[in-house]
Formats: structure tokens, C-alpha cells, sequence
């Protein structure tokens, strides 16, 4: 081969290997990135009028007398809609019957569009659902709730595929009472709704109203806090333990190369197995508690990050100068007293490396608390309940509320929000793992 | 006289001692062994609750049949497509993780220099750190309407999505684990190569990574081990439908795999009585056991081989 491809050749090489980096990177930002962004949008964003009211009805927070005021002067602006409502309605048995055939269906999904806009008129009865008490409480639902009153969805079956077309409705109401009320909406819908920004940290403690339609996340986060700090408190005693017994008392020989395969094999188990096990094993055979319950779940998380801690906690043991050990020997202590007050404290940062890393991994796993912990919805659970009770959680709310919740569409906000919530907490953990093992090279340097 | 005296420890308190060391080492030994036995205690409790399904003698449709009506009277529990969809998607998810992986492997341990370096192991380690239930998030609202406008499948939730997201998330095993064997091929390995004029993807492909070979064949059956145990991924953006597609290579039509079968059914299943749906699962369950513990075998198996080849030269 000439000398002239061979280098071309490397250098293509060179660059495809640096293009796998960049395709991770990318791909970490292209993961990230949307869930981080939009998921911001349940923290920060453009509140209207009814989210204040809403807040103030279901949280009692925000300024009684003020909103007062503002809905006093939305209401105004709002009873020019009702007002060509209602005389649209009596226009229409007065209209000749093609006319009003044409109208009245027509008519419906605009009446039925406003009251999803703007919540049930004044004075009507309330409906039972809190989501259809209030209007549309984010400024960017209005405007896509707005587009429904404006423009009726049909498809167009020319081509070989349907295609969704918007058809404006304006033109069907033309010289009706009813064509008021789209110049409104199209232009002054701020006026209608009065969007103001919004910060709402609440969003990470509140309860949920209504199937997660308003309020916040607070029995999922605290679910998630519960499992894999109960996690930690099983797997870290156990974990540490059996990682002095490998580093410091195991002798060679079969029965520790037993252990050892036993403890590489339980790392390779797939998650949905650890909650079968949870099933069968805690739930149905030892009874730890009724049901599912917080308790069943930390128990099968404990194992699944059982390896972890162990591996983690042994590197951190063996990492510890051998010095110090025979200096602790030689001043006297025993064995044990030189692992308890020497070993530990050198090898300490290194396994709360690992016991952080593998809290974050507890926090993330969904499988395997499906069966032994995890509910779709229930309330708050209390710290003196986590041994009878199942719990919401983050992961297993975030699968159940995108998938399984009867409006998915409608809460896209509160999905992006869980996400980002439990991707923030796992970072962030993970972001404190690297801050020790940071410190600790640098102590071991310097 | 009388001083030293105190240092020496009496008999009775030797023995004493003796015996607490050998108390507390016995403790240490019961703890471990708790930790440790705690997956022949998984392996035991999901196949006494996967024989009663076997011994129905339903063996040969639970693997061939691709009838799968659990909630049918008879039921009919054929998971030949359920079978057929993990090994499609976990296939995939391989093929689309290992090229890119091994890439990655060898820029990060020859490439980059160690400042760079620094920068991108903790950022591969994020995407390892991601939950999977964030995955199957991303894939179901936003990969799948990708593919829907783009990519012309009929519905985004697929064979070929679920695999995608799978191969993200196998890569940073795939990664790490490659790059510690391309590492521990050694320097010398590489200035031999050089000095023979070799350039930098000469010494790469044809010295360093068949010397490293066994690592990165452990590297990829530890991705295999991911992408098949995976289960919020594939419930998510697989599509849930228990059927062979056709042709088999069309990763655009929706699968089933063994594990959103059990993560999903779970709750239709009696849970406590233990109906044969119930049991059903438990012999997936044990399946996908015993296949990850093969992995894992044959992982120590190909490590061991090079160990001892390297120790005999």
C-alpha cells in the first residue's frame, strides 16, 4: 500500500473514532436537552388568570383581594364571548332548518371549545372535575385551546394518507351573532386570559389536583426519596461488610471464588427479575407487609444495588495504603480495631462514592418496584406508613402518566417536569460523586 | 518487673480474645455469605414459582407457538413471538451499539489527550446515569413522532426505537469496558508497532485491539446483558404487539419483548393466588435468568482463557 493512502486511511480512522465521541455527546445533549428545557416549563412559565385562581382555591396562596380585582375586569372582558353565545343561540332557532343544520353541530364544538377555554361560564353550575372548574391555567395551552375555538379540525382524504387540515370557522358564522366572538379570540385572547410569568417551585412538593391536571409532584418525589434512601439504609451495612470480608479475612479457595461469582451474577440479573423476586419472595412468601409497600421495594432495590456498594466499597478499601495498616498493627491494635478507626475512615470517601452512585441508580429504577412498591396514584405517604403502604414514585409516575393517564396530551407539562425532576436528582447525585472522588485524588496527591 | 508484666497479655485473656476474633470473623462471614447467596435465593424463588407452568408439559408451545392469548378460556400461552421480539431487539440494539462503542473505546484510551479525557468519561458516565424510564420518555414523545413524520413507519413505537434507545444505553458499558482492556493491552504493545512504522490505525486495528479482543468481547456481552434485561425502554417504545413482523427484518413493525410482557401482564395476573398467568411470567422471568447467567459464564470463561494465555506466554 502507498504511503499516501495508508496515512489517509489513519487519518479517516482518527476521525471516525472522534466522531463516535461526538455522536455521544450529541446524543446526550439530544436526550437531555428537550426533557431539560420543557421541563423547566413546569417551574417557570406564563400563568394565567385561572391558574391563579385555581391556586388561590386549591393551595389558599396569592393575594385574595388583587385577583379579586383582575377577575372582576377579565370577567367584563369575557362576557362580550358569553353575551354572543347566548344571542347566537337564539338566532339560531330563528334561522331557516338548512342553515341552522349546518350551524348547530358546528356551533357545539365552538360552545364546548370556549368552555374548555375558558372554564364554565358565570353563574352555571360547577362541574365536578377541577379541570374543567378553570379555564385553561397555562398561557400555552390558552393558545392551543384557542386554535380549537378558531379553526375545525377535519381530514382531508384526497391524497393516499389523511392530512389534518385547520379550516377556519369564521366564515360558516359570517353575519351571525357568533363571528363577534373570533376577532377576540385571535387577537386580544391575552386580554381573556391575562398571562403573567410565573415561578412555581411549589411544583416539586405540592400534591396532584384532579390526576396531575394542576398541583405539583410532592408524593412522587417523596415516594422516590423514601425507596432509595431505605434502599441505601439495607444495602450500605451489608454491602460495606461483605466488602471487608473479601478485602481483609477471605482466604483464596473455593468458597470465595463461590462468593465472588455469586456477587458478579446478582450484578447481571435484569431488573424486572429483582421485582418478580420482590413478588414472590418478600410479598408472597416472607409477608413483610400486606401488599405492595415502600418496605418490599426498598428490600428488592437493596439487592439490585447490592453489587455495586460491595464492588465500590472494596476498590475503596484496597485503594488504602498498606502503610497505614502496618502502622496500626505495629502501634498495637488488633485487627478489627485497625479496620474500625483506620481502614474505614482512609477508604471512606471512596465508598460514599459508591453509595451515592447507587442511591442514584435506587432512584431511577422502575421495574423492579412495579410490583413490590410502586402506585399510580395515591396520596402522600407518611414516614410512619412505609411499612404497609405503597407509594407513588417518580420513575414508575413518569411511565404511568405518559402512557397510562386518560389525557396524556393534556399534561405533556407535568410529564416533561417529572422527568427533568428525576433526571436532576440523579445528576445531581451523581454530580456528587464525582466532587469526592475529585477530592479524594487530590487528597491522595497531595 | 511488675510493668512489663501488664503488657503481657494472661492466658484467659488470649483465649478470650481468640474467641471474639473468631466470633466477630464468623459474623463477618454470615453477613457476606447473606449478600452473596441472596441470587441462589432469586434463582430458587422464581423457578419454584416458574415449574408450575412446566409442568402443565406446555414447553414446546411456550417456545415455538406464537399464539399468546393469556386472558383467553383455554388460555394460550405461546410466547414464540415474544421470544423472537427481545432477540430482534436486543440484536439490533448490539449491532447499532458495538461499532460506534469500540470507536469510542479506542479515541478515548489513544486519542484524547488527558485533559479532554477527564471531560469526557464523567459525561458518558451521565448517559449511563440516565434513568431508563427517562429513556423510554424520550423515545416514546419524542423519538416516535420523529419516525412516524420521518421515517415513514405507520407507528413510531417500534422494533427499530426501542433499539435505538437500547443502543444508547448499552454504550457506555460497551465503553468503559473496552477502553479498560484496549488500556491494560499495554505501551509496549504500541511503541512495538510503531517502531515498525506502523501508523496510529495500523497499530489500532491489527495489534492493540486483537490483543484486547477477549475484553471487548466481555464489553459486548455485557451490553447484550443490558439491552435484553432492559425493560421501561422496550415497554415504552416497542410497541407491545405480540407478533413475528413480516418480514422478520422489518424494524419498523411493533414487538413484544420478555420483559415488557412481564412488567406489563403483572397486573392483569392474579398476583397472590398464582394463576398459570402468573406463573407464566415467572418462567420468562426464569429464562431471561438463566440466559444473563450464561452470559455472565461465558464472560468469566473468555476472561479466564486470556488470563491464562497471557500467563503462559
Amino acid at each position: 500500500m502507498r504511503l499516501t493512502t495508508r496515512k489517509w486511511l489513519d487519518r479517516m480512522f482518527s476521525f471516525s473514532a472522534y466522531s463516535a465521541i461526538g455522536l455521544m455527546m450529541f446524543v446526550l445533549v439530544l436526550v437531555i436537552g428537550p426533557i431539560f428545557v420543557k421541563g423547566f416549563g413546569a417551574y417557570l412559565f406564563q400563568g394565567t388568570i385561572d391558574y391563579r385562581r385555581m391556586m388561590l382555591n386549591q393551595f389558599s396562596r396569592g393575594d385574595e383581594q388583587a385577583l379579586e380585582a383582575e377577575w372582576m375586569e377579565v370577567k367584563q372582558e369575557r362576557k362580550v364571548i358569553y353575551t354572543a353565545l347566548s344571542a347566537f343561540e337564539k338566532e339560531l332557532d330563528a334561522l331557516p332548518p338548512v342553515r341552522r343544520k349546518e350551524l348547530k353541530p358546528c356551533y357545539k364544538e365552538v360552545k364546548e371549545a370556549v368552555a374548555i377555554l375558558l372554564g364554565p361560564e358565570p353563574g352555571a353550575p360547577l362541574p365536578a372535575l377541577p379541570r374543567r372548574i378553570y379555564g385553561q391555567t397555562r398561557w400555552d395551552r390558552a393558545q392551543l385551546k384557542a386554535k380549537n375555538v378558531l379553526f375545525a379540525e377535519t381530514w382531508d382524504y384526497s391524497g393516499n394518507e389523511g392530512k389534518k387540515v385547520m379550516k377556519p370557522r369564521e366564515p360558516l358564522f359570517e353575519g351571525t351573532a357568533l363571528a363577534a366572538i373570533f376577532p377576540i379570540v385571535r387577537t386580544d385572547l391575552k386580554k381573556l386570559m391575562r398571562p403573567r410569568l410565573t415561578f412555581y417551585p411549589q411544583f416539586l412538593t405540592d400534591k396532584a389536583i384532579d390526576a396531575h391536571f394542576f398541583g405539583g409532584i410532592g408524593a412522587e418525589v417523596m415516594g422516590t426519596i423514601y425507596l432509595a434512601l431505605g434502599a441505601m439504609l439495607i444495602a450500605v451495612p451489608l454491602g460495606v461488610i461483605a466488602a471487608i470480608y473479601f478485602q481483609e479475612y477471605a482466604k483464596e479457595g473455593h468458597v470465595l471464588s463461590f462468593l465472588r461469582s455469586c456477587v458478579n451474577t446478582l450484578a447481571g440479573v435484569p431488573s424486572v427479575v429483582f421485582g418478580l423476586f420482590g413478588l414472590a419472595f418478600f410479598i408472597n412468601t416472607l409477608r413483610v407487609s400486606p401488599g405492595k409497600s415502600v418496605l418490599a421495594g426498598a428490600l428488592t432495590l437493596a439487592l439490585l444495588v447490592l453489587p455495586t456498594v460491595i464492588r465500590a466499597s472494596e476498590e475503596a478499601i484496597a485503594a488504602v495504603p498498606r502503610t497505614y495498616k502496618e502502622a496500626a498493627l505495629a502501634l498495637g491494635a488488633g485487627k478489627w480495631w485497625t479496620i474500625l478507626t483506620v481502614m474505614l475512615p482512609a477508604a471512606l470517601p471512596g465508598i460514599l462514592t459508591g453509595i451515592v452512585i447507587s442511591m442514584g441508580r435506587a432512584a431511577g429504577e422502575t421495574a423492579p418496584i412495579i410490583f413490590t412498591a410502586a402506585v399510580s396514584v395515591g396520596p402522600l405517604v407518611l414516614p410512619s406508613e412505609v411499612f404497609t403502604t405503597s407509594t407513588p414514585a417518580l420513575s414508575w409516575n413518569l411511565y404511568n402518566i405518559c402512557t397510562e393517564h386518560e389525557a396524556v396530551d393534556e399534561i405533556r407539562h407535568v410529564q416533561y417536569g417529572m422527568a427533568a425532576t428525576l433526571v436532576l436528582i440523579v445528576l445531581a447525585l451523581n454530580a456528587l460523586a464525582i466532587i469526592i472522588r475529585a477530592k479524594v485524588s487530590r487528597k491522595l496527591k497531595g | 518487673m511488675k510493668q512489663a508484666e501488664t503488657f503481657i497479655l494472661s492466658e484467659r485473656e488470649q483465649r478470650k480474645r481468640k474467641i471474639f476474633a473468631s466470633l466477630g470473623q464468623s459474623l463477618l462471614f454470615a453477613v457476606t455469605s447473606v449478600a452473596a447467596l441472596a441470587v441462589l435465593a432469586i434463582i430458587y424463588f422464581i423457578a419454584r414459582d416458574a415449574l408450575p407452568f412446566f409442568n402443565g408439559l406446555r414447553v414446546w408451545d411456550f417456545f415455538f407457538s406464537t399464539a399468546w392469548y393469556p386472558t383467553a378460556t383455554p388460555p394460550k400461552f405461546g410466547a414464540g413471538a415474544i421470544f423472537a421480539g427481545s432477540l430482534i431487539v436486543t440484536l439490533t440494539a448490539v449491532a447499532l451499539a458495538v461499532p460506534p462503542g469500540i470507536l469510542a473505546a479506542v479515541c478515548l484510551s489513544d486519542l484524547l489527550p488527558f485533559n479532554v479525557r477527564q471531560i469526557v468519561k464523567p459525561v458518558i458516565e451521565m448517559l449511563a446515569a440516565i434513568p431508563s424510564v427517562v429513556y423510554g420518555f424520550f423515545a416514546l414523545v419524542v423519538l416516535a413522532p420523529f419516525m412516524q413524520d420521518f421515517c415513514g413507519a405507520s407507528s413510531g413505537v417500534n422494533a427499530l426505537n426501542a433499539a435505538m434507545i437500547l443502543a444508547i444505553m448499552a454504550l457506555p458499558t460497551i465503553v468503559s469496558v473496552s477502553e479498560d482492556a484496549l488500556q491494560a493491552a499495554g505501551r509496549e504493545l504500541r511503541e512495538g508497532s510503531y517502531a515498525l512504522g506502523a501508523t496510529r490505525a495500523e497499530t489500532l486495528l491489527k495489534v492493540v485491539i486483537p490483543s484486547a479482543i477477549s475484553g471487548i468481547c466481555s464489553a459486548i456481552l455485557l451490553g447484550i446483558m443490558r439491552a435484553l434485561g432492559e425493560t421501561m425502554v422496550v415497554w415504552m417504545a416497542s410497541g407491545n404487539a405480540a407478533q413475528i413482523p413480516s418480514p422478520i427484518y422489518n424494524l419498523l413493525k411493533p414487538v413484544r419483548t420478555l420483559t415488557a410482557t412481564i412488567a406489563g401482564d403483572m397486573g392483569e395476573a392474579d398476583q397472590m393466588t398464582g394463576s398459570a398467568h402468573y406463573h407464566v411470567l415467572f418462567a420468562m422471568g426464569l429464562c431471561l435468568l438463566l440466559v444473563s447467567f450464561l452470559c455472565n459464564l461465558a464472560g468469566e470463561w473468555i476472561v479466564n482463557r486470556q488470563r491464562k494465555r497471557l500467563r503462559g506466554g
